[in-house]
């Protein structure tokens, strides 16, 4: 569900919480379990950068995102896990008279590949590739920033994922990942990129995100948590003008530092198989997007077919 | 191990579909030099707009064909027109034979550059632009929508008048084009029986970068180098040599001053006025009708946009009030309250289809105003209908008078009647569109559109009922919006047309149509 945290931290508006792990951790589904899961985060922020120029925007005011993420991972092999998100968004400021918005965002697919696990005594190695694709599942506005949904384009990410793990207790995970986006259609027939643009299409610019992971297991591998540090940067794109509404061609970038913890009802025998989620999010630095602090929880489901 | 290639193989298809879909984004219209529909030799005989007649502006005889001064810059020509690096071609496919419609695209991109609106400082005050300190910040102008109305308007004519003194000694003179007399220079664009002196292409290049210097003070380097290509180019396609070139830019510079000596006295200067005054022109509307206009935003804005743009010469309406509507209903009214309701009903069950009208014609802060989406619309037509340069300026100049007096007459109204937005009147009221900085009656866009429709259908009577359809359907986009009532849109659509048939008065007795 790190996609989440793509779209998200590469709109103004978009909350940056990270409420699981799925897509940029390095953990597989065995052959035929199936993990159901459903999340929330809400973000906010009152502070946003114009370029990367920080300033507030009292006809704004605070500006509220909220997420509803469902979710199912499933096990084809044990080296081969299947991932599909789909997250209902809603938008609102306490600020101005613009109306927020609300509905699906993105259907996202990935693949997620297990290509390296090796132990070494009580040390473990992994290395992992995932390849995902999302694309609308609504017509939402995606120039409608900060409050749409989405930036409406279809994404495809491709992610290396590399994890140490030491006596079985703690471990660190590096990821990196390029987001190829496309082009959004929007409802005006011209806009200004740093000159004219005589089209209904937009190119959203696509970035890289980097993430470093220090994470641990206590209370007898039943409670995981982590602490993350992560950046993700479109490699072009232009800035929000002055006192101008954000565009999707804007250039985002986001470095932000968060905290998830995720406890496993695994000796509990009537609840075998649920597991809670919780995550704080700080962004710390960006351009031409929200100062956002998230925080967001959930609960799994896991089961053998 | 089929299991990856399998899903390589998906992975590679999913990259080659979504790729395709990708579209080539335009930065300009895409046409080419076309051959014209009609040459106008009659041209220099219409009714300019700043002058009596073509003759106002002197030109003197160019040198006789054979003498070995033009014979000279023949052969210059001829050099320059071979070995062209591919910047030169580009150049000349670029700018083609009717670059009319290229500087106003200019102008509508410097439009939507300068469109932003002042932030406010951090003390909660705001400062306002100034010619006299252009740089700012905040750099002038803001080029909002009266603003974009008035430099195309000064553009557009100023194009027109030079043209028009163009054609006339191109056929009092009759200097064939270059490649008539020397077969053996090429010429990049349609040939025709247009006479070649003075350049119709310099006196657009320059009095559109003179007239956009003084619109846009910070784009002098642009502007300067836009230009200097364009002429350039009259020579890399062979369209014109040097004394052409000259006798086009003499004509230019003539029409440029008479341009800028009417805009300097045209009352612009006094449209943004100081807090006592719009607190005055506040409370003559209160006294008048009961209602006032308040600027919603956080840190309120003092001073509404422009008060006294409808105080601004208008090119063809002799008194604003003329073309002022009836009031509108007052707040409270059953008339009121019904359009009220229609705009919480909307904004309840917005359709898909009342969204993208919305933001088809939204035109807002960071465009290129109304204004300009009607010239982007002319200028499609020009070419449809394969314009001449002259033509196209006559178009450019009636539609933008048109546009700009719609504004005045607009302005007057907002600021006389000074109606309160509906974010104003209904506690809570949410919409989709920014509410602008000004009074709700009458909207702006269902004037300008009103105007601008009407104009092009006379202009284009094959285009009458497409052009109509799209002025209602942006009279409608801002109720979409939420940011105007219905009597606000049909009111405009009312005085637009009402401005229109002015300027359509005129245009029909400046013998184009003869």
């Amino acid at each position: 569900m790190k996609k989440i945290l793509l779209l998200q931290a590469c709109c103004i508006g978009l909350v940056t919480t990270v409420v699981a792990q799925t897509y940029t951790d390095a953990i597989m589904m065995k052959k035929k379990e199936i993990c159901f899961a459903m999340m929330y985060d809400q973000g906010s922020w009152d502070e946003y950068w114009e370029g990367t120029n920080l300033i507030s925007n009292a006809n704004i005011g605070t500006f509220t995102r909220t997420t509803y993420m469902p979710m199912i991972a499933y096990g084809i092999t044990n080296k081969l896990n299947v991932l599909l998100s789909t997250p209902y968004v809603s938008t609102k400021s306490d600020g101005g008279q613009l109306a927020g918005v609300k509905g699906f965002q993105d259907v996202n697919l990935a693949l997620k590949y297990e290509a390296i696990k090796k132990d070494f005594g009580k040390h473990r190695v992994s290395a992992l590739a995932v390849a995902q694709f999302g694309t609308p599942m609504s017509n939402y506005l995606s120039d409608y920033m900060p409050y749409s949904l989405g930036l409406g384009t279809q994404e495809l990410t491709g992610r290396v994922i590399g994890q140490y793990e030491f006596n079985k207790m703690i471990y660190v995970r590096a990821t990196a990942a390029y987001v190829w986006r496309g082009q959004t259609e929007v409802e005006r027939p011209y806009y200004y990129n740093n000159g004219s643009y005589y089209t209904t299409f937009m190119d959203v610019p696509s970035a890289v995100n980097y993430q470093a992971v220090l994470g641990g297991w206590a209370l007898k591998h039943n409670l995981r948590i982590e602490a993350s540090y992560s950046t993700l940067n479109c490699i072009d794109g232009d800035d929000i003008r002055r006192w101008n509404m954000p565009q999707p061609t804007n250039k985002f970038e986001v470095t932000q530092a968060g905290f998830f913890a995720q406890y496993y009802f695994k000796s509990i025998q009537s609840i075998k198989g649920f597991s809670l989620m919780a995550s704080y999010n700080q962004v710390l630095e960006g351009r031409n997007m929200g100062k956002a602090t998230g925080v967001g929880g959930g609960i799994t489901y896991q089961f053998t077919f | 191990m089929k299991k990856i290639i399998a899903i390589s193989l998906s992975l590679v298809l999913i990259i080659a579909s979504v790729t395709s879909c990708e579209n080539e984004l335009p930065t300009f219209f895409k046409y080419t030099a076309y051959e014209f529909s009609t040459l106008d030799s009659d041209g220099g005989t219409w009714q300019p707009i700043l002058f009596s007649s073509a003759t106002d502006i002197a030109v003197a005889p160019p040198a006789a064909v054979g003498s070995p001064a033009y014979q000279a810059e023949l052969a210059t020509l001829k050099t320059a027109t071979q070995n062209l690096t591919n910047k030169q071609r580009e150049a000349i496919t670029y700018w083609t034979n009717n670059p009319v419609l290229r500087w106003n695209e200019i102008a509508l991109e410097l439009a939507a550059k300068y469109n932003l609106i002042p932030p406010p400082n951090p003390d909660g005050t705001y400062t306002l632009p100034s010619a006299a300190n252009p740089a700012g910040p905040p750099p002038f102008p803001f080029a909002h929508p009266p603003y974009t109305s008035r430099m195309l308007a000064y553009l557009s004519v100023a194009q027109y008048d030079g043209l028009i003194t163009a054609w006339h000694y191109k056929y009092a003179y009759n200097r064939p084009a270059p490649y008539i007399t020397d077969a053996s220079i090429e010429y990049a664009y349609t040939k025709n029986s247009l006479p070649a002196y003075p350049s119709d292409g310099a006196v657009i290049a320059i009095v559109s970068r003179d007239i956009l210097k003084a619109m846009f003070p910070l784009e002098h380097d642009y502007l300067n180098a836009r230009a200097e290509e364009h002429v350039s180019s009259l020579m890399w396609s062979g369209s014109n040599t040097t004394s052409d070139i000259e006798a086009g830019t003499a004509i230019a510079t003539a029409v440029k001053t008479a341009a800028l000596a009417r805009a300097s006295t045209d009352k612009m200067g006094a449209a943004q006025t100081p807090k006592p005054v719009s607190d005055q022109i506040k409370q003559e509307a209160f006294d008048r009708f009961g209602w006032s206009w308040d600027n919603q935003e956080t840190p309120v804005r003092p001073v509404g946009l422009t008060p006294r743009f409808g105080q601004v010469n208008m090119w063809n309406v002799p008194d604003v009030v003329a073309v002022r509507p009836v009031p509108p209903p007052a707040p409270g009214s059953a008339e009121f309250e019904r359009d009220a309701k229609e705009l919480r009903d909307i904004a309840k069950n917005l359709t898909t289809e009342q969204r993208k009208i919305a933001n088809w014609w939204s035109d807002g802060l960071g465009t290129y105003t109304p204004p300009g989406h009607w010239n982007r619309r002319t200028k499609e037509y020009i070419v449809k209908y394969n314009m001449n340069p002259l033509r196209a300026a006559r178009t450019f100049a009636y539609l933008n008078m048109a546009v700009m007096d719609a504004g005045v007459a607009c302005w007057d109204a907002k600021y006389y009647y000074h109606y309160p937005r509906p974010i104003q009147t209904m506690n809570g009221f949410k919409t989709i569109l920014g509410t602008p900085n000004f009074p709700s009656y009458t909207s702006g866009h269902s004037t300008f559109s009103g105007a601008a429709a009407e104009v092009l259908a006379y202009i284009f009577p094959q285009e009458a009922s497409a052009v109509r359809a799209w002025a209602i359907e942006a009279a409608e986009s801002r109720i979409y919006g939420g940011i105007h009532y219905r009597f606000d849109s049909e009111a405009g659509l009312t005085q637009g047309r009402a401005v229109a048939a002015y300027t359509i008065a005129r245009a029909q007795a400046d013998g184009a149509d003869d």
